[in-house]
């Protein structure tokens, strides 16, 4: 559907309800379509109705693809304000004509993390919190390890953490095929891949999102990749774990806007205000929250240890590249399933052998080469950076159900034949029998 | 004979499982029964989600194994209302609203089962919210009236009254004639515990059953469920839960939540819309949730607590050691003693706590002793620290001086203890 299309199919709500009314009608409600967890909607309703209590919060479950469809439909569900950590979406939804500008105070709420746009610049969606992408680790288990924290991405990939490591299936935990993408922005698309398939030849891989921090909480496993409040939650209630930013790391906002079709308009304002106040914003720092607001003055009171995004040192965080990451994840999703999960114990099994290989050639320079090609094969993708990055490329894995099965057999193929050198290569450098 | 003692030792040691869970506070109602095996820690963890997880108003390409809200219903998931796994929280003086409560609704006489004959405008309960093109029925408002209570040695409680009102009712008034029950979400760990006391031992107590219909067998079962006892086990609690505060239906309540004269409501989809897999979870999950350890077991004034708590007669009812009899879970539990303080039976509490709405075989007056584990954590996690069934009560003091009926020579007793003692017996209260 264009954005003329769905424009005018507000239009109508747009002539009678356009202009802002004072103040809220009596007794009325506005329904919030957001896939934020229950424990954190039913604060902002309870807080939101003590201080407006002529207003009902009435709060409507749609995770990304169930939401898009919903505020596409003509009268949007019914929907006043769409709430939600999918930033596809609201660009989508504002290119379609979904919401209507809100009132921001820009004093506040800066709307950028560095030089990161976080909200919409025409106006149409605003952050409402910035979640970021790292690691969460046990500082207990690196210390008796011997082992230092890590301090960049790549750092992972080093094999004195192989082992020990826990990563979640992108196909699997919504949060990781957004964070697999910041891996692969900040350390390039070829070299990334190389570095994932490597820390994940010998990781846990694991199917939800609770998992990796779990893992590390339980011993199972010294460092895990993760979204960061999980681990932050943990921590809150007693979990002896802490949450790493790598160089590279990126914060990626969760955001609000009002529907074009909203009948209350007022009472949505009103709501959009309370999120983003700084006792709103607050709010969500809570022990069984633990997110970071989008608005700088709220980290006054933040809990210790808590980081500030706003705050950290420039290397910390990546310019994160929107257009990219809007399309991307999709494509992600399919190449970590086919080159990461298919075939993982095999994969294991080979990166083991290159790792031996490589502590026991390490003065042997053409020994040493053999073993980087290897590498290379081991960790093959079948997409090049440049239809990484190509928008009519990236469109093709947009929906599951779209996705040509030859293409995924043909990649399955060829990263199978890669892998089949990789082995070859290395078994060339053991001695004949 | 030394080695004899140790194999000894260690039997002992690997047969005497916990059954209480110690952990932070603020988790202290989420933890598993230690030693689950494998399987049954993956139905835990998979449970839990279901607990936590919003239902939605369909079709659905993201979840559709969590389809079905509505049409009318209360809140979108069961951790909306048994907040971090512990009580409700009470209305707030500035709106009243009743978010994790329930007004159960009713009108005089019986079903075809014995149960309480349902309102026929509003269903069994008062549901707020409505899917798109069905209204919710209105909101429950409660308000507090304080008042002193007088003790003994000349010092006061306040406690408060609640008086309920409805907002926005949709369906029409609900009559004169319609009998209400505002009650408020209790906490849900230790429930398998419960569910694995064998029946013989809960019949010796004290108080009366309720016995009530299992839907499953159509058998007329002993109620232990339910503030009022009015359910037979752990599913039919949950599933009867799922369809009457989420609207979701299931193959023990095949039917959606709709009364007979709600048109809109009655033109929705019934399909059982929890899998029965989804109700073994959760109902795993719930049977498997561990009551919190306790603690300050050493201090003096919490073991004088204990002895006053047995002196004044709270464990007549409040009985302070059951047994479990059969617990699949944790079969290392089997024979296993437990201290939940409650006899699962029903007792006359008095005018003060009647909600005039029989339930079964329990009266307006009735109530099901309610376990106390877990009492000194409620509120730190989050969760309500509001008691009694309707929430009236704000501490364990509170709850004492509303109980009446059978309880009212321990009430009198309370009153009359000096400040130091009932300090210890709120001690004894506050390390449960």
């Amino acid at each position: 559907m264009t954005r003329a299309i769905v424009a005018a199919a507000f239009s109508s709500f747009l002539s009678v309800f356009g202009a802002v009314p004072s103040a809220a009608a009596d007794n009325e409600t506005i329904i919030v379509v957001t896939s934020f967890p229950e424990e954190l909607t039913t604060r902002y309703e309870r807080e939101f109705e003590r201080s407006h209590p002529q207003i009902h919060v009435q709060f409507v479950w749609k995770q990304s693809r169930d939401a898009l469809a919903e505020l596409t439909k003509p009268e949007q569900g019914g929907a006043d304000i769409y709430w939600a950590p999918s930033p596809a979406n609201f660009a989508l939804l504002r290119d379609r004509g979904a919401f209507r500008k809100i009132s921001i105070d820009r004093a506040a709420l800066p709307g950028r993390l560095g030089a990161q746009q976080l909200s919409d610049p025409a106006g149409f969606y605003e952050a409402y919190d910035v979640a970021g992408y790292g690691i969460v680790a046990s500082p207990g288990a690196l210390a008796s390890a011997g082992l230092s924290a890590p301090r960049r991405w790549r750092d992972l990939a080093s094999p004195e953490y192989a082992r020990r490591m826990a990563m979640p299936v992108a196909s699997k935990v919504g949060f990781s095929p957004a964070l697999y993408d910041i891996f692969l922005q900040s350390e390039g698309w070829a070299e990334g891949w190389r570095l994932l398939s490597e820390m994940a030849g010998e990781a846990t891989l694991l199917d939800s999102g609770f998992a990796p921090t779990a893992s590390v909480r339980e011993g199972k496993a010294a460092l895990a990749l993760t979204i960061d409040f999980i681990a932050e939650i943990a921590r809150a209630n007693g979990a002896l774990v802490e949450m790493i930013y790598p160089e590279g790391a990126a914060f990626l906002p969760a955001h609000v806007a009002m529907t074009a079709g909203s009948k209350h308009v007022a009472g949505a304002q009103a709501f959009i205000d309370f999120l983003l106040s700084k006792d709103g914003q607050q709010l969500m720092m809570e022990r069984d929250s633990r997110r970071h607001p989008a608005r700088p003055d709220a980290y006054q009171d933040a809990p210790e240890g808590f980081a500030n995004p706003f705050t950290l040192p420039a290397p910390t965080t990546l310019d994160y590249d929107w257009e990219i990451g809007r399309r991307r994840p999709p494509l992600i999703t399919v190449l970590f399933d086919l080159a990461i999960v298919e075939g993982h114990a095999e994969s294991a099994e080979l990166w083991r052998k290159i790792h031996d290989a490589e502590k026991k050639f390490a003065a042997n320079a053409k020994a040493m080469a053999l073993i980087g090609e290897a590498k290379k094969l081991a960790a093959f993708v079948p997409v090049s950076e440049s239809d990484a990055r190509a928008t009519a490329f990236l469109e093709r894995f947009s929906r599951r159900d779209a996705i040509d099965p030859q293409q995924i057999a043909q990649w399955r193929d060829d990263i199978a034949a890669a892998r089949r050198q990789a082995r070859e290569l290395v078994k060339s450098l053991e001695p004949a029998p | 004979m030394k080695r004899l003692g140790v194999l000894l030792c260690a039997a002992v040691l690997a047969g005497a499982a916990r059954y209480e869970a110690s952990s932070p506070e603020s988790e202290a109602f989420t933890q598993p029964i230690e030693g689950l095996d494998a399987e049954r820690a993956a139905s835990f963890r998979k449970g839990g989600g279901i607990f936590r997880q919003a239902w939605i108003i369909g079709p659905s390409q993201d979840h559709p194994d969590f389809v079905g809200v509505g049409p009318l219903y209360n809140r979108l998931s069961c951790i909306a209302c048994h907040v971090k796994n512990g009580r409700g929280v009470a209305p707030d003086k500035e709106n009243g609203v009743a978010r994790t409560m329930a007004a159960r609704l009713s009108v005089e006489g019986k079903d075809a089962h014995g149960g309480p004959r349902v309102h026929p405008d509003y269903g069994a309960q008062l549901n707020p919210e409505g899917v798109p093109g069905v209204a919710g029925e209105g909101q429950a408002v409660v308000e507090y009236a304080e008042f002193d209570v007088a003790l003994s040695d000349g010092g006061r409680i306040a406690l408060r009254r609640p008086a309920l009102s409805f907002r926005k009712l949709a369906y029409g008034p609900l009559g004169p004639e319609t009998k209400i029950s505002l009650r408020n979400a209790p906490p849900v760990f230790g429930l398998g515990l419960l569910e694995a006391v064998g029946e013989p031992e809960i019949l010796a107590g004290k108080g009366r059953p309720n016995f009530v219909f299992s839907v499953e067998t159509g058998e007329r079962t002993l109620g232990r469920f339910g503030l009022k006892a009015n359910q037979p086990n752990l599913e039919q609690q949950i599933a009867n839960a799922f369809a009457e505060d989420i609207g979701i239906t299931s193959s023990l309540f095949p039917a959606e939540n709709c009364a007979p004269t709600q048109s809109e409501c009655r033109r929705g989809a019934s399909k059982p819309e929890l899998t029965d897999a989804q109700l073994d979870a959760v109902s795993n999950y719930i049977r498997a949730l561990a009551p919190p350890a306790r603690r300050n077991l050493e201090d003096p004034r919490v073991k004088d607590g204990e002895s006053l708590f047995h002196q004044i007669g709270c464990s007549d009812c409040h009985r302070d050691a059951l047994h479990i009899a059969d617990f699949p879970l944790q079969p290392a539990l089997n024979g296993v003693e437990i201290h939940p303080y409650t006899d699962l039976l029903l007792h006359d509490m008095g005018e003060g706590l009647a909600d005039d709405r029989d339930d079964f075989e329990a009266g307006s007056r009735d109530w099901r002793t309610p376990p106390l584990w877990g009492l000194g954590l409620a509120g730190k996690g989050g969760d309500g620290a509001n008691f009694l069934h309707d929430g009236r009560a704000r501490t364990p003091a509170e709850a004492i001086l509303w109980h009446g009926g059978e309880a009212q020579p321990s009430v009198d007793a309370f009153r009359a203890l000096p400040e130091r003692q009932r300090g210890a017996l709120l001690a004894f209260l506050n390390s449960l």
